[in-house]
């Protein structure tokens, strides 16, 4: 995605059924992210803006995981997605925010794109058998409960939404960029 | 003299419920969060930036407040905005109400996002009472006609979710309190 990514993005429609919502909003926040991060180089993207230790190429490695976390692990039961599912976590919990700085922007960005796929196929075969209210077939943290697809969607977008606003601050701090 | 929020009062959004209730859910969760990372702050840190961006914890609650009435009470039921935001000259300021935060206290803007929330609430219910979540806003889009009250809750959710990320960073720089 080009530094006019921002003019490629596609606006949510005014009126549409729950589903077609739900994923557009998704699928904007999503191309914010590549628009927030892209025409960075790879010192760029492990530039944090203090006193947080955030950086871009970290958030765009964490919301791959999110992304094959949710989908195909906690909805489809699942692993999750290479190279994640060889990954030490009690180690380091914050894995791939720590090791984003050792990734070429091309990586993280085919990384990204490559969990973005595989959790959009969940979604697609999910609704060709049923609708949002489906359950995940993972449970929550205390094993009472399953989510509901249209759970994670619209935790999804407001996971998604919270961290382009840190993303907002720290492309600005990078290179002046600014917008919504 | 700070505003309160305690931020274990919270309320998850339900992982299994219906799409209005989904929707509402996350709202509140949200706009909470926002109120959270606003208290327990001097009227003077509320006025701090974290450069180079020039927002600022204040400004962001006088604009989310001003949002909650334009686009609940406004575009959605049609009517006049609250003051003080009815007697200002958008054109000739339109960050009137980032500009203008500092000078109010602590309380009052609390108070003032508070009022603005509540009379979103009571539009919110008014437009389901008449159409549901189909419901189309009184005021038009520039170009594609009315908005579903499906799409401004989800505009809304991003809306507070960006902002909150935004804010994660400035309270973070501001006393060092970090977290979700």
């Amino acid at each position: 995605m080009s530094d006019s990514a921002a003019d490629a993005r596609v606006d949510p429609p005014l009126h549409a059924d729950e589903v077609t919502m739900l994923r557009s909003y998704l699928t904007y926040h999503r191309d914010t992210l590549r628009w927030k991060c892209s025409g960075l180089t790879q010192e760029q993207l492990a530039q944090p803006l203090p006193p947080s230790d955030m950086t871009l190429g970290g958030m765009m490695k964490h919301l791959a995981i999110v992304e094959s976390s949710w989908f195909e692990s906690v909805f489809s039961g699942g692993k999750y997605m290479p190279p994640f599912d060889a990954v030490e976590w009690e180690e380091d919990w914050d894995w791939e925010w720590h090791t984003a700085h050792q990734d070429t922007p091309e990586e993280l960005r085919a990384l990204f794109d490559e969990a973005v796929g595989r959790a959009d196929a969940v979604v697609d075969d999910a609704l060709a058998r049923g609708g949002l209210d489906q359950e995940s077939v993972r449970k929550n943290r205390s094993g009472d409960s399953t989510f509901t697809l249209r759970w994670i969607l619209v935790h999804m977008i407001e996971e998604y939404a919270r961290h382009n606003g840190h993303a907002d601050l720290i492309r600005e701090s990078i290179d002046g960029q600014k917008g919504e | 003299m700070t505003q309160t929020f305690d931020k274990n009062t919270r309320t998850e959004a339900p992982i299994r419920a219906d799409e209005l209730t989904a929707l509402r859910g996350f709202l509140d969760y949200h706009r909470d969060t926002f109120r959270w990372k606003c208290s327990g702050l001097s009227q003077e840190q509320l006025a701090r930036t974290h450069p180079p961006s020039t927002m600022t914890l204040g400004g962001m609650m006088k604009h989310l407040a001003l949002n909650e009435v334009g686009w609940f009470g406004s575009t959605l039921a049609g009517e006049g905005y609250p003051a003080p935001f009815d007697g200002i000259d958008w054109d000739a300021d339109p960050d009137w109400e980032w500009r203008t935060a500092r000078d109010d206290g602590v309380e009052e803007l609390r108070a003032l996002y508070d009022d603005c929330v509540r009379r979103a609430d009571v539009s919110i219910d008014e437009a389901l009472a008449r159409g549901g979540l189909d419901a189309e806003s009184v005021e038009q889009s520039s170009t594609q006609g009315a908005f579903s009250l499906r799409w401004i809750l989800l505009h809304m959710i991003e809306e507070y979710a960006r902002h909150n990320g935004q804010a994660d960073l400035i309270r973070e720089s501001i006393d060092g309190e970090t977290g979700e």
